[in-house]
């Protein structure tokens, strides 16, 4: 069956998509290319199984997805255990009134469990729902729900955001106390 | 609750308020951060060589269903 018409075009309109999602996935430019166009190359030859109307950016997600970690295995590399992995943390200054900078938070983003990190992208940056989020990972939504939960959480102690409130020991106490009071 | 109506002296309405701005804040700025670092990476040129890409799959197609 041919390519139908306009398939080219949803696929050149989905690239910017896929290269964002890319470089989250492998924090490297000429690998996230790569996975770009082993993706659109699938795509293409497998373009009878994907169905009109559904939705083509999740569609093509799963196939980049399944290309990185594939890769990954191919290349010998464990597939990360988000439970496994100290979580370092950054040499940051705890940035005035919590606004950070982006080279910080690039530098905590790219430490992430691949699982955590994909799951934070997929709902927080690429307007994914969580049952989409949950298909394209091939996992249950609870996981995902889970996955985003701690990534959120590991995100805030990497880089030791807190509220203005929270600078210098008396906060400190403050939180010790509250933390018995509760 | 409790703290708001049980303690006359403020410091547990005082630690109520901090706990809770703490966690929303912390979560915003990560949002925020979130969708700055991946709109900068959507927003980036897309190099040419994918739109080729695209053409010679079509193309190779096209010869195909001219044998």
């Amino acid at each position: 069956m041919a390519v139908a018409a306009g398939f080219k075009n949803d696929l050149l309109a989905a690239i910017p998509s896929l290269r964002a999602f890319a470089m989250s996935l492998s924090q490297n430019a000429d690998k996230a290319d790569d996975l770009v166009q082993e993706t659109l190359v699938k795509a293409w030859d497998k373009h009878e199984s994907f169905q009109m109307g559904t939705n083509l950016k999740a569609w093509l997600f799963t196939i980049l997805r399944n290309e990185f970690y594939s890769q990954m295995r191919k290349r010998g590399r464990e597939v990360q255990d988000s439970d496994g992995i100290m979580t370092a943390r950054l040499a940051v200054h705890p940035s005035q009134h919590g606004v950070l900078d982006l080279e910080d938070f690039r530098a905590a983003l790219e430490k992430l469990p691949d699982d955590q990190r994909e799951a934070v992208i997929l709902i927080g940056a690429s307007g994914f729902s969580y049952e989409e989020a949950a298909e394209i990972c091939g996992c249950a939504v609870g996981t995902i729900k889970s996955r985003v939960s701690r990534a959120r959480s590991r995100l805030q102690d990497m880089l030791q955001i807190a509220g203005e409130d929270d600078f210098g020991p008396d906060a400190i106490a403050a939180q010790v106390m509250g933390s018995t009071a509760a | 609750m409790n703290i708001m109506t049980n303690d006359k002296g403020g410091s547990g309405v005082k630690r109520a308020r901090t706990g809770g701005s703490n966690s929303l804040g912390a979560n915003a700025e990560i949002g925020r951060k979130l969708k700055q670092y991946y709109d900068g990476l959507v927003s980036e040129d897309v190099p040419d060589r994918f739109a080729e890409l695209l053409s010679q799959l079509e193309n190779a197609e096209a010869t195909q269903k001219k044998d």
